[in-house]
């Protein structure tokens, strides 16, 4: 404990964990060898090795659902935490409290989503990506609160790592940029860990923050993975020899579409971005009286 | 010159506490999960992060593969490494292929992964107990602690109050570690004692167990079975009762001594309830290194004290003992119901000084007693007041005392520089004047440089 910045700070770690009904379920389905309960448990450890690491070290996680983003730990300190049950088999109370919240709480959300989907005549089709953005959101909220709370002459870091599996949803393409933009404000760094296909947002999120993206080859090895890369803190992490920054994708979403694309039109006044010409930007409502260069061309040949 | 021959109060942290109990001893401490968490916690940094990487390999990992999961320069490596192996953590095993490699110990590795993800026996007293009759609320635990804790501070500057409830135990602690002395019969305190006063409540409650701890033996106690319980109670939560019920005889005893110093609240002697209290809590935060800059704040406590820049000092409390504790190095001015006013002045600091008592003892001091507003300064203490202070140590060094030998009366100026020349390559030369031929060797180098001269006056 030599470091002098860790003396004075603590570090707190939000995990944000994408709980997406249809991602799992293909994942059940399509016979691998990796459910969301081993997933929860290799987050466990992960969440514990990192209380482990210091005595003043903060958690959170978060679940980001379909349509709500949930605190899976620690519960809202309105509720009362109903009295815990001390481990008998030699684990230390606190991470056992960590284990058995997760777990609880993590059940709860998802009873909670049966006995919806049971009132339903008929099924609406859930969509198939999560509410990383707002999740992201309510966890900056969590950390600027820590934050105000800290003693003086104490200071916070914070990161974030998001565990998603499910597809990126370009409609939350402008929540997710500012929810990445305040964090960079707030020094708070995004570490992505994909458990399926690349990610393009998070990919500029993590860019952008300084934070890790790593896309698990082998999720058998989940655990490891998680150990090695995402444990160490962002002053522990110049000192370690991590894999190397992945290549960005850095296509923005356009405003009308949602689509992600390369080349398109930005609004002069205040840069909303558009895959089709339009007369007026929808965003700050201004009108371009000049149209497009190819036309102004045309009239003067004519 | 007196102040050097004051022993300087060194606390030991618990690394190289533990680092001087003997291997045998370390690898029985590491039977219990809750001391292999306090030790991890304990590592540096990058030790911690080697640990966790091999915590589930139960083979030896190859030297050269661990070297290369770090950037960072080899000092931090081998700092890393070091500390590892000093407290037994893993040791070096060759790998098969002749390779040197490192082995954690699988003791630790076993224990340590308990209290990770469970699977073990469980702790000492962790049983679930019904609802407590008598339940005890966090701020009562704070103010029985402090009330304890201040007894023997009270005991230890010989005021009048609560004096009463400190024992026999304690007194022989206090003797033990020679915080205090007896003198005619009374014990009073020694300059090691001045020392201990102006440490921050959790080194104070550290260094006295550290000195239990080494009485613990003649007491027919094992050393082991106290540490591990301490290191449990200090991974327990504050304001939760634990048993006490399955506890040994050695284990309630020590109980009991913990009760006595305000570390544990038991209602009763033989009650099967007892609620650690946070000065046992924070054993474990007390013993890393603490920076002189940034020192750690009592937490149960509020800072009082506010240093202005003309060397004024306003201490608000009415407690005594804090009055008392500032008296040691200060003027004392004036005294209200709720506030004292003092002075820093070069003369009563010099008091303090000679008395053993350091300038980075005092600045520690008022900074981890800093009022809350203070503390919104940075830095804590006016940059003038703690210059001074250290000015006005570095006053009393102006002279240094070396024992040492005097040569002199050479009869030729060769002769001189063929000693002075020698003296300096062994290193023991103080001080030459070759306009008189005169050197000064330490004591230590002058039998040799003796030798020397007696060989070369033969040839």
């Amino acid at each position: 404990m030599a470091d002098s910045n860790e003396k004075g700070s603590s570090s707190l770690l939000i995990i944000i964990l994408d709980t997406n009904p249809v991602w799992w379920g293909r994942k059940k389905a399509s016979d691998e060898q990796f459910s969301l309960s081993h997933c929860v448990d290799c987050i466990s450890v992960l969440a514990n090795s990192h209380l482990m690491l210091a005595h003043k070290n903060k958690l959170a996680v978060i679940a980001a659902h379909t349509d709500n983003s949930v605190f899976l730990y620690p519960q809202y300190p309105g509720k009362k935490a109903e009295a815990v049950k001390l481990p008998d088999d030699g684990q230390y109370e606190v991470f056992g409290q960590v284990e058995g919240q997760l777990r609880a709480q993590l059940k709860k959300l998802i009873m909670q989503d049966k006995e919806q989907i049971d009132e339903m005549y008929d099924v609406p089709e859930q969509p198939s990506d999560s509410l990383i953005a707002g999740a992201m959101a309510v966890a900056l909220c969590y950390a600027h609160r820590l934050e105000k709370e800290c003693p003086i002459g104490e200071a916070l870091s914070t990161r974030l790592l998001v565990i998603k599996g499910s597809e990126d949803c370009p409609s939350q393409y402008m929540n997710f940029m500012n929810a990445v933009f305040t964090s960079q404000k707030q020094n708070i760094i995004i570490d992505a860990c994909i458990l399926d296909k690349d990610s393009g947002l998070l990919q500029q999120a993590c860019d952008i923050t300084g934070g890790m993206y790593l896309k698990i080859p082998q999720l058998q090895g989940l655990l490891q993975y998680l150990m090695w890369v995402f444990l160490p803190d962002p002053s522990t992490r110049t000192k370690m020899a991590l894999p190397p920054r992945a290549q960005v994708d850095y296509r923005a979403a356009c405003f009308c579409h949602r689509n992600l694309i390369d080349i398109g039109y930005v609004c002069s006044v205040c840069l909303s971005i558009y895959c089709t010409f339009s007369p007026i930007c929808s965003t700050c409502q201004t009108t371009f009286k000049i149209l497009g260069p190819q036309k102004l061309k045309r009239k003067k040949k004519s | 010159m007196a102040a050097i021959s004051y022993r300087k109060l060194v606390c030991k942290d618990l690394h190289s506490y533990l680092r001087s109990l003997p291997p045998s001893v370390l690898d029985k401490l590491y039977h219990h999960p809750a001391t292999c968490l306090a030790v991890y916690r304990d590592l540096p940094e990058l030790a911690r992060h080697y640990v966790m990487r091999i915590l589930f390999v139960e083979q030896a990992v190859a030297q050269a593969v661990v070297k290369q999961w770090s950037i960072t320069s080899s000092e931090e490596q081998l700092e890393a490494a070091v500390a590892l192996m000093e407290l037994r953590v893993w040791y070096e095993q060759p790998l098969p292929g002749g390779m040197p490699g490192w082995l954690l110990n699988p003791i630790f590795r076993k224990n340590l992964s308990t209290s990770l993800l469970g699977g073990g026996s469980p702790w000492i007293g962790n049983k679930n107990l019904t609802p407590d009759k008598y339940a005890k609320d966090i701020p009562f635990l704070d103010k029985y602690a402090l009330e304890r804790w201040e007894c023997v501070l009270h005991f230890m500057v010989g005021s009048n109050e609560g004096s009463d409830g400190v024992n026999k135990d304690i007194t022989d602690i206090l003797l033990h570690s020679k915080l205090m002395r007896v003198d005619d019969g009374e014990p009073s305190i020694t300059a090691e004692g001045f020392q201990f006063l102006l440490m921050d409540t959790s080194s104070q409650v550290w260094f006295f167990l550290l000195q239990y701890l080494d009485t613990v033996q003649t007491r027919g106690m094992d050393l082991v079975e106290c540490l591990s319980f301490l290191f449990q109670l200090s991974f327990s939560t504050l304001g939760k009762d634990y048993s006490a019920e399955d506890m040994n005889e050695n284990q309630l005893r020590f109980l009991q001594h913990l009760r006595e110093f305000g570390l544990v609240y038991q209602r009763k002697r033989k009650s099967h309830r007892y609620y650690p209290t946070r000065l046992a809590i924070n054993i474990v935060s007390g013993v890393s290194k603490a920076t002189a800059a940034t020192a750690k704040l009592d937490t149960h406590r509020p800072g009082f004290i506010m240093v202005e820049t003309n060397y004024r000092i306003y201490a608000y409390t009415d407690s005594p003992l804090q009055v008392a504790l500032l008296a040691l190095f200060c003027e004392m001015l004036y005294r209200f119901p709720n506030l004292a006013v003092a002075n820093l002045t070069r003369a009563s600091v010099r008091a303090a000084m000679s008395r053993g008592i350091t300038a980075e003892q005092i600045l520690h001091f008022l900074v981890s007693h800093a009022h809350p507003e203070m503390m919104k300064n940075t830095p804590i203490l006016p940059a003038t007041i703690s210059d001074q202070i250290k000015l006005w140590e570095l006053e009393r060094d102006r002279i240094r005392f070396t024992d040492g030998v005097m040569y002199n009366q050479f009869l030729s100026q060769a002769d001189f520089e063929l000693l002075r020349n020698y003296a300096k390559d062994i290193d023991v030369l103080v001080w030459e004047m070759p306009e008189k031929r005169v050197i000064i060797v330490t004591k230590t180098g002058h039998d040799d440089v003796k030798k020397f001269w007696k060989r070369q006056r033969a040839s």
